[in-house]
């Protein structure tokens, strides 16, 4: 080996503290980016294997009903390849020893083998052709039941209860991402998809030689524009005017959505840990080099050119990037398998092909040798450029003066020790700049993690506990007459029932327009109350509209501003209405008015489809099994029981996420508090050696030492207080989608949370940095020559 | 008698000035200075604190540049080459010894020794260097292993592992006490008379002027006078 590769190893050895902590600062980004980037990736392959193994549509529409001859004229719409048509009716379920509702959906096989979104059986096998009782389940539910083939279910389409037979355990390329209309999160243990064969549900459901659904793939090259335009205008009769494609279809949206937020982790969290990690090499190369200065000029004057101490210094920087590289990789392949499976915890996928392709690690190691070269080639080639002569005197004496403060006329408040900290930050302001920076930079990034807690906890108070605050729910098979509120009234534990009626609907403003449900609602209501940002009530209009805030953002509209409003269903009428004003929603983007106002836009006398109750929860079971038996209810849920689902979905997650952050926060608070202590003791300590042969106990030399790194740190924690607030702004503008919003909310206690991280790293390193200082060998310290 | 002068000098300086822009204050080190220096001669630089020697002296081994003046090594004129050429010459020719060993405190001495020998063309073994200054039995020391003598002796092994032609030496015995001094100066006259490199030597102790052929005189940047030994020395006869 090269005398100058043996030098650079035992230097390197000798900084090995420091090194492992520019490592671990590294490796934290390389981290975050093979975790996110390999996640991303493995779950995009899966999606289009499994889009394709299991033939996910390419367009999809909704109908009321239309005959079954309909499906050869969308056949021959140009560009269409295959059609297939299903039904598909909403069911609720109950079986042995479960005592919430359980609502889902049940979806016909065809009758031949199907053609599009096949089925794929985790367990058990396809109902038999013309067996009436035989279903598949989804997997997410059978898992939250431990149901296996053979269990056996109650279940209620169109008001008749009937028992069916769990023949398989399957998923669906369609349902990966399944959303119960009306919640937050997915809830599997109460929402459930099945499906049977379609002749005994065309049935049940009252199709018969009918359809309400139809999927389609498109030909090669064919304008998914124009086949969704003539599927309209051919479905217009039958109630359909909802053809669209996959960007639409609810499930792959949620996936969509996912995937751009993986994106952004995958960019925003490894520039900030590459940025910090940079610094660290940068600090610590200058430092490493301004006590070489007289070695470099040695090798200088003995005729090493200055691109053989170049590429010597680069060398240590590219070990120490392979090191980052390393251990970052290993632990993002830790942290992506352990965050794929919590993804397969929402997302139904029936397989996850989880690896780390070679192009993730490619771009790590570009990134971190990126990283570990703008950290370097700087210090470096400065330190290469100086003249021999120069560099070959003692370093002059460091050029001080009175600090800011002294100058103002302070002085008399400062000790001496304490002036030697002011004037060493004043000396070096863009190298305390930037390990100020880097502390808070560690503040910030705690405070993401602590942001998304704060804001679910106050998207669930908002919605549960303020805005929703009914105990039940219920939905009826279709629109009823207003009366129908009096037999749920009188069921024994419900002491109050408030009515709404759902009508889909098209909202328009000049030339945008969304679809959407428009929702009656009583003005004096308690149990759903419309409420704005800071939680305050918004008041229902005689005539008008109120819009979910981001609904109205979407449509360009504010309030005061007229909207179209046109009926999807009934008499379809189309009304110019006041948007009067908007309301703070977090999922899904709506549209509301007064309840009777709605009926008379409609023409109808007082009908309702669904209700909220205020009910006694210690009599729920005996209202279940009342509500059951009620032909005219589709569909019930629980208050109390959404909440549950949400907490149990989420809190996994969120404290997953917020545990790493925590984690990956620290390294970066102790590897660049560690780093400055140790720069500073290493530039300091012949001065700090003397003043201890003057008679200054350790514990002054410590102060001096270790009150500049305190300085630094309390300076960095409102700043980084401040970064903080403003990434996690960032992050929940970037999740803001009509498909949820994340409230802009950062509670005290998670600013806390994270001063106090800093202020543990900053004790932990200082110990390790005073322990240094007590054990001085003040000799030693005093004979080196740098 | 003293060793007659070859005709030709390697090292010619005419007015040679150096001039360090400090901003308020321009500090004129050198300020025209001429000098020769002979083929295997050894000269030794006298002169109070301040008055160029050490800039001279790099400025000889392209260490540094001069503002004004030129420098020829063997007719090549060292103050218009270009950074390349300086240090492919420090690289051929010049050995350096600096009045603060300056060795890497993270090699041994063997290993400070290699990192020239490496690089050099016809250089010895790193352990014959150090076999040349009395350190065989050291050299898997490192350099806080050593004493200052010792530390200054692997320097000049160092400085001559490469059979440089020129050996420059600044205060090589500042550090050290008359007896070590002493062997650090017979390694560097033993070097001067075997490989016949030409040696210049800047000391502050007068004494030590008798084991050169001349002694320049510096005083505020110029040369003062010139003085030619009668009787050169070894080192182990000279006393202080
Ligand atoms: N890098 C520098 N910047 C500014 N002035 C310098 C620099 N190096 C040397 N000088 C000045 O140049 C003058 C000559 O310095 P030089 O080091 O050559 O003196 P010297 O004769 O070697 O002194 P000593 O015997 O003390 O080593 C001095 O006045 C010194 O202050
Ligand atoms: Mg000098």
């Amino acid at each position: 080996m090269r005398v100058l590769d043996r030098k650079l190893f035992r230097e390197l050895w000798g900084l090995k503290a420091q090194v492992l902590a520019i490592a671990l600062v590294l490796a934290a980004g390389l981290a975050t980016y093979v975790m996110a980037a390999a996640t991303l990736d493995s779950l995009q392959r899966t999606q289009r294997r499994m889009y394709r193994e299991f033939r996910f549509p390419d367009m999809f529409s909704n109908l009321k009903r239309a005959p079954e001859s309909v499906a050869a004229r969308i056949a021959a719409i140009p560009g269409v390849r295959e059609v297939e048509t299903r039904v598909v009716a909403p069911v609720t379920m109950e079986f042995e020893g479960y005592r919430f509702p359980i609502n889902g959906q049940i979806v016909s096989l065809p009758a031949g083998a199907p053609k599009l979104n096949l089925p794929h059986l985790h367990s058990g096998r396809l109902p038999e052709a013309h067996r009436e009782r035989e279903v598949l389940i989804s997997d997410g539910f059978a898992d939250a039941h431990k149901m296996r083939p053979g269990a056996r279910l109650l279940v209620t389409v169109n008001g008749r209860q009937r028992e069916v037979d769990v023949v398989g355990i399957a998923s669906t390329p369609e349902f990966i991402y399944q959303l119960a209309p009306g919640s937050i999160v997915p809830d599997f243990a109460t929402y459930a998809i099945l499906w049977m064969n379609r002749k005994p549900l065309e049935a049940a459901f009252n199709m018969t030689g009918a359809f309400n659904q139809v999927a389609g793939t498109l030909d090669p090259g064919a304008s998914l524009k124009s086949v969704l335009d003539a599927m309209n205008a051919l479905l217009e009769p039958y109630g359909g005017l909802d053809a669209h494609g996959r960007k639409d279809q609810v499930s792959h949206r949620y996936l969509s959505e996912e995937f751009r937020q993986l994106e952004q982790m995958a960019t925003m969290f490894p520039a900030i840990f590459l940025s910090v990690a940079a610094f660290l090499l940068n600090v610590v190369l200058s430092r490493l080099m301004a006590t070489q200065r007289g070695q470099i000029a040695i090798l200088k004057a003995f005729g090493y050119t200055n691109a053989a101490i170049v590429i010597h210094f680069l060398k240590l920087a590219v070990l120490i990037a392979a090191v980052g590289l390393a251990l970052g990789i290993a632990g993002g392949a830790w942290l992506g398998s352990g965050l794929a499976g919590l993804y397969r915890d929402v997302y139904r996928f029936p397989y996850l092909d989880f690896a780390i392709l070679p192009g993730v690690i490619g771009i790590s190691a570009a990134y971190c040798f990126l990283c570990a070269m703008a950290g370097t080639v700087f210090a470096v080639l400065r330190a290469a450029r100086e003249s021999p002569a120069v560099a070959m005197q003692p370093a002059a004496p460091g050029l001080y003066r009175a600090s800011l403060l002294e100058r103002l006329g302070l002085e008399r408040m400062f000790s001496q020790p304490t002036r030697m900290i002011l004037r060493n930050i004043e000396r070096r302001p863009l190298k305390s700049f930037l390990s100020m920076i880097g502390v808070a930079m560690s503040t910030g990034i705690l405070i993401t993690g602590g942001f998304w807690s704060d804001a679910v906890d106050f998207m669930v108070f908002a919605q549960l506990r303020r805005a929703q605050i009914e105990d039940l729910a219920v939905t009826f098979t279709g629109p009823v007459p207003g009366r129908a509120l009096q037999s749920l009234t009188s069921l024994t534990g419900v002491s109050h029932a408030e009515p709404t009626r759902w009508v889909p609907s098209r909202i328009r403003f000049e030339h945008r327009s969304y679809r959407t449900a428009l929702q009656g609602m009583t003005p004096d209501g308690s149990l759903r109350r419309l409420l704005d940002r800071d939680l305050r009530r918004v008041e229902l209009p005689v005539e008008g509209v109120i819009l979910t805030d981001y609904l109205a953002t979407m449509l360009g509209a504010k309030p005061g501003d007229i909207l179209t409003v046109e009926l999807l269903e009934g008499n379809r009428a189309v009304r110019q209405l006041p948007l009067t004003g908007l309301v703070s929603e977090y999922v899904g983007v709506n549209a509301y008015m007064r309840l009777d106002s709605l009926n008379r836009f409609m023409r109808e006398g007082d009908t309702v489809t669904g209700a909220f109750l205020s009910a006694d929860m210690e009599r729920e079971v005996g209202i279940y099994s009342r509500l059951r038996e009620m032909p005219a209810v589709a569909g019930t849920s629980a208050r109390m029981r959404a909440l549950r689902a949400f907490y149990d979905t989420l809190a996994a997650q969120m404290l997953m996420f917020a545990f790493f952050n925590t984690i990956l926060a620290a390294t970066i608070a102790v590897g660049v508090i560690y780093n400055t202590a140790r720069i500073t003791l290493s530039e300091r300590s012949r001065e700090l050696a003397s003043l201890r042969v003057l008679g200054y106990t350790r514990g002054e030399v410590s102060y001096i030492l270790l009150g500049e790194l305190a300085l630094l740190v309390f300076i960095a924690i409102p700043v980084g207080c401040g970064i903080g607030y403003s990434l996690a702004g960032a992050m929940a503008a970037s999740a803001r989608t009509e498909l949820f919003r994340v409230p802009m909310v950062v509670n005290v206690g998670t600013f806390a949370f994270a001063a106090l991280v800093v202020l543990i790293a900053t004790v932990v390193s200082a110990m390790v940095v005073r322990h240094r200082v007590d054990h001085f060998d003040l000799v030693e310290v005093l004979k080196a020559r740098e | 008698m003293a060793t007659p002068a070859p005709a030709e000098p390697i090292f010619a300086a005419r007015g040679v000035t150096k001039v360090y822009d400090m901003g308020e204050v321009q500090v004129h080190a050198l300020r025209g200075v001429e000098m020769d220096l002979y083929a295997g001669e050894m000269i030794v630089l006298l002169g109070p604190s301040g008055s160029g020697k050490s800039t001279l002296l790099n400025i000889l081994g392209g260490l540094d540049r001069a503002t004004a003046g030129h420098v020829s090594y063997c007719g090549w004129d060292i103050t218009r080459a270009r950074e390349k050429e300086l240090t492919a010459y420090r690289r051929k020719h010049v050995g350096f010894v600096f009045q603060f060993y300056n060795l890497i405190p993270s090699l041994t001495a063997k290993e400070n020794v290699a990192a020239v020998t490496e690089i050099a063309e016809k250089p010895m073994r790193p352990e014959e260097a150090l076999e040349l200054v009395g350190l065989g039995d050291r050299m898997n020391h490192f350099p806080a292993q050593l004493s200052g003598g010792q530390q200054q002796r692997v320097a000049i092994a160092r400085a001559i592992a490469k059979r440089p032609s020129v050996l420059l030496c600044d205060e090589p015995t500042g550090a050290l006490d008359s007896e070590t001094g002493i062997v650090v100066l017979e390694a560097i006259d033993r070097v001067n008379r075997e490989l016949g490199a030409a040696t210049a030597l800047i000391t502050h102790n007068a004494d030590i002027r008798l084991m050169a052929n001349r002694v320049i005189h510096m005083a505020n940047g110029l040369v003062g006078s010139v003085d030619v030994v009668e009787n050169r020395l070894k080192p182990g006869e000279l006393r202080w």
